[in-house]
């Protein structure tokens, strides 16, 4: 899959063309600076007072590597397609190289950030158990009643919440039996087919 | 078992035969067990003819003595031959004594049963309800192509109709971690059922 | 000598040697074997002798444990020959009789222990597998197939276990009223309260909490409060009550005498307390306070008087003004006087009572001055009686003393005569004292020792009330004693049945005997050999 770029994306980005590799190294750096920790508008500024140009045109170009990388993060670009895609904007083959090399070091940095963006609902997190045998209450001596305490921890966006549950044996073995019953169910001929497909 | 001495008076007129004739003490140890086990209300009381003879304090008294000592007898797990010596120390006589047993032994597991549900209690799991979705993508991610399950609970709370849900997503992974996890609790229960 | 071996060997392994399956007699021990079943024995019979089990490989270490060990066994008052060299480079005699006297050493409870583990933690690990197990057996049925989260199970259905909450509630008890002191026809019990028990208004005891989930709490906790209570009291009336001499209700009745007083005396110790920091500002206020008041009724008191004495006169105007006026015209016809209004007809009358109470009060001041007049007579009456009393009084007594006077007067020309009369009336009368104080003493003796002894009875009879008294309390003391003893060795007794049968019949034991029997046996054969010799 290839990455079609716009033609406004293309006239941003053509500012790299005419800088030396060093320099365009050094936008590479900023840009991917900028999709990890935010943007640094100084830095546009004298940049641009160095190489004799305008701020709003360092300011665009940094923003076009950006949109670059992450769209092919996004679409998890292979590295072929990534070459190739890149190859439309007619920069040098050692610029070409360099965003290539960079794009693979940042690709997974970059999927994670997008995925922290995503959908998240609140998931499991962590199981604390305890077996209990309760052996008389107020009103009734002499019992044996094992039961099970459990403490499930679920996390959301970073924030983690535990709840407290309690079972008998049979519901135990019970609930044992139809998660593995499920874990079994991604090895299961259907499921691998669809895994196979959806690539 | 401790029975208060207002009890062990109410059954000590329960074992009198000028005050509570036979037939009536039959009916009166039937009616007390339905009551406390929910079967029938206090109207059989009034509905009952063979109680007619009975002076109504008189049986409100015994009732009490009654009720005590059955709850109490089953609070502490008593057993048939102290249940009988304390009613023998009630003067009761052997016929009383032993209609009593046999009606006691017969209700003995419901009304544990009943005893048991005085209790306080967490959510309790009674059953799982699961879901297997494939993760395709995203607003921001494409590709993601991760298994991912979503897990119901169903728990019965006290004092609550119906069933509440606990939901939550696993990956593939904290599946495994969360099936390891329950498999050793089973595993230990096992292992405790064998000592 | 197998025997003796055989025993040996059975009880170290039972302490815990790691003694080879074919090694049946003492012959076969090597030092590694020898080492290790007395550093284990040493251990088990005093905790603080902590020796390798195992033989070193250094020659010298070697050594050190040998000398150790044996210095150990002579402590324990070994007294046969020991040292290094027996654990060392053992012979069987020698090792014969060490592990005979070490096993001898051995702490019985310690064999015990370990012959019948059976502690109450046993027996409850075995309930919970049992009941675990019976559970685990048992298939997942959906929760809505439960009847209130309870799964039944068993041959007959009678046995239960919990799956489930559903109509689980937490305690909560409601106080119980019940009919009391029914069966107990020596007891008085009031009509009112005998009509309270037999009618509706006194419900049965299961028609009281608000829920009937609550019967059961509402009964359990009845029944603990009053037990408790009873037994306080009972506590309370061994202590105390018994020895105060009163009946159970006369205790009751001062208890609560005495503790009323002593609340109404900190109540008022406490307001005094109150009233003593706040009394200077708010004495006066609160004295003139009272003192508006009471004016304040005295004035309604008056105008209330007044109003009703205006407003009856008023009315008998207005009823019979015209008979009235009627009447006043013919009065003022008849005196030929000018018709008067009614303000001067009050006016007149006014000053006519006004006249009346001036003559009124002369009146009574003049009588009040008789009446002190007449106190005064009265008094001085008094006066004069007690005058004559006492002067006849005097009178008497000079009477008395001019007879006494005259009849030594008459006595006196006889003189010598009469002096020796007056003597033999002394002497008679002062004879007829002795006697009297004679018989007086007769009388007293008899009544004084009886008085003492009744004394002395009367002490020991209270002495024995109160050794009685702590008799009773002992007994009653012994008497709770014994039944809780009762009660637990009926326990212990349940725990031991329980016990003996989930017990495996022991072989040990008949195996002892068995050998038991076999030595006694070989004994007579031998002492049958030694005859015939």
């Amino acid at each position: 899959m290839l990455l079609i770029l716009s033609q406004e994306h293309k006239e941003h980005l053509r500012l790299l063309s005419d800088l030396q590799v060093e320099v365009a190294r050094e936008f590479c750096r900023i840009s991917l600076e900028f999709i990890l920790k935010g943007s640094n508008p100084k830095i546009y500024q004298t940049a641009a007072q160095k190489l004799g140009v305008q701020v709003n045109q360092v300011k665009q170009a940094v923003e076009g590597l950006v949109y670059l990388f992450n769209e092919s993060s996004r679409l998890m670009i292979g590295e072929i397609d990534f070459q190739d895609s890149v190859m439309t904007l007619g920069f040098s083959e050692e610029l070409n190289k360099l965003l290539l090399q960079l794009y693979l070091e940042n690709r997974n940095e970059i999927r994670r950030l997008l995925g922290e963006l995503s959908l998240e609902l609140s998931h499991y997190h962590n199981l604390e158990w305890r077996f209990d045998v309760q052996l008389a209450s107020r009103s009734l001596h002499h019992q044996t009643e094992p039961q099970i305490l459990l403490k499930l921890h679920t996390k959301r966006q970073g924030d983690t919440d535990s709840q407290i549950f309690q079972t008998d044996p049979v519901n135990l073995v019970h609930l044992t039996s139809e998660l593995e019953n499920a874990l079994a169910e991604m090895k299961t001929a259907h499921c691998r087919r669809i895994v196979r497909n959806i690539k | 078992m401790d029975i208060n001495h207002d009890a062990q008076e109410g059954l000590q007129l329960c074992g009198e035969s000028v005050r509570i004739p036979e037939k009536s003490f039959k009916k009166l140890v039937e009616i007390t067990f339905d009551i406390i086990l929910g079967k029938k209300d206090e109207t059989s009381f009034d509905a009952s003819n063979t109680l007619d003879s009975v002076n109504p304090g008189t049986l409100k008294e015994a009732y009490y003595g009654l009720v005590t000592l059955v709850i109490e007898a089953v609070k502490t797990d008593s057993s048939l031959t102290d249940i009988s010596s304390y009613l023998e120390e009630c003067k009761w006589d052997s016929d009383r004594i032993e209609y009593l047993n046999k009606v006691f032994s017969g209700t003995r597991p419901d009304i544990q049963a009943l005893l048991s549900s005085t209790r306080t209690v967490f959510p309790h799991i009674v059953d799982v309800d699961w879901r297997l979705d494939y993760y395709v993508k995203n607003k921001y991610l494409d590709k993601v192509n991760k298994p991912t399950y979503l897990i119901s609970l169903k728990t019965e709370e006290s004092n609550k109709n119906g069933y509440s849900d606990v939901e939550f997503s696993c990956s593939m992974e904290q599946l495994q971690d969360l099936v390891g996890k329950l498999k050793d609790a089973c595993k230990s229960l096992e292992k405790a059922s064998q000592m | 000598m197998e025997e003796v071996d055989n025993i040996i060997i059975h009880t170290l392994r039972q302490i815990g040697c790691n003694l080879n399956e074919s090694v049946l007699s003492l012959k076969e021990f090597t030092t590694d074997n020898v080492i290790e079943a007395t550093s284990t024995c040493l251990r088990v019979i005093n905790d603080a002798n902590q020796f390798s089990r195992t033989l070193p490989p250094s020659m010298s270490a070697r050594f050190r444990l040998g000398t150790g060990l044996a210095q150990a066994c002579q402590e324990l008052g070994f007294n046969g020959v020991i040292g290094y060299q027996t654990f060392l480079y053992p012979t069987e005699g020698d090792i014969r009789t060490l592990f005979m006297f070490l096993v001898e050493r051995l702490p019985k409870e310690s064999a015990e222990a370990a012959d019948e583990p059976m502690g109450g933690a046993i027996l409850l690990n075995r309930r919970i597998a049992s009941e675990l197990s019976k559970i685990l057996a048992g298939t997942w049925i959906p929760p809505f197939c439960k009847r209130s989260g309870i799964c039944w199970s068993g041959k007959d259905g009678k046995t239960w276990h919990r799956e489930g909450v559903k109509g689980v509630h937490p305690f909560r008890s409601s106080p119980l009223k019940y009919p009391k002191g029914l069966g107990d026809l020596t007891r008085k019990i009031s009509k009112d309260a005998k009509q309270y028990y037999d009618s509706s208004a006194m419900p049965l005891i299961t028609s009281q909490p608000p829920s009937r989930h609550n019967i059961s709490d509402s009964i359990l906790e009845a029944n603990s409060l009053k037990v408790s209570s009873d037994m306080e009291w009972e506590n309370e009336w061994n202590h105390s009550g018994l020895a105060s001499g009163l009946t159970p209700e006369e205790y009751k009745a001062k208890k609560q005498e005495r503790l009323l007083k002593k609340l109404s005396k900190n109540i008022q110790a406490e307001v005094q307390k109150a009233n003593v920091e706040s009394s200077r500002l708010n004495k006066q206020d609160f004295n003139e306070m009272i003192r508006e008041i009471s004016e304040q009724n005295v004035s309604a008191g008056h105008e209330h008087v007044g109003s009703r004495f205006t407003r009856s006169e008023k009315l008998q105007f207005t009823q019979d003004e015209e008979k009235e006026l009627a009447a006043v015209a013919a009065m003022t016809e008849n005196a030929g006087a000018k018709i008067d209004t009614e303000e001067e007809i009050q006016a007149r009358r006014k000053e006519e009572i006004d006249a009346m109470q001036g003559r009124l009060t002369e009146l009574t001041s003049r009588l009040e001055g008789l009446e002190i007049d007449m106190r005064k007579f009265t008094a001085t009456v008094e006066q004069a009686q007690e005058q004559t009393e006492f002067l006849q009084r005097k009178n008497k007594e000079e009477e008395d003393a001019y007879k006494v006077r005259k009849r030594t007067a008459d006595l006196l020309p006889d003189a010598s005569n009469n002096i020796a009369k007056l003597e033999t009336v002394v002497e008679s009368s002062s004879t007829r004292l002795i006697t009297l104080a004679k018989q007086w003493e007769e009388h007293r003796k008899p009544l004084i020792e009886q008085y003492r002894e009744m004394k002395a009875l009367n002490s020991t009879r209270l002495s024995e009330a109160q050794k009685k008294i702590e008799q009773i309390r002992n007994l009653r003391e012994k008497m709770k004693e014994t039944v809780e003893e009762v009660r637990n060795r009926d326990d212990l007794l349940k725990d031991l049945v329980t016990e003996y049968q989930n017990m495996v019949k022991d072989v040990n034991r008949s195996a002892y005997t068995k050998r038991i029997l076999e030595i006694v046996a070989n004994i007579k054969k031998q002492k049958n050999d030694i005859d015939k010799v």
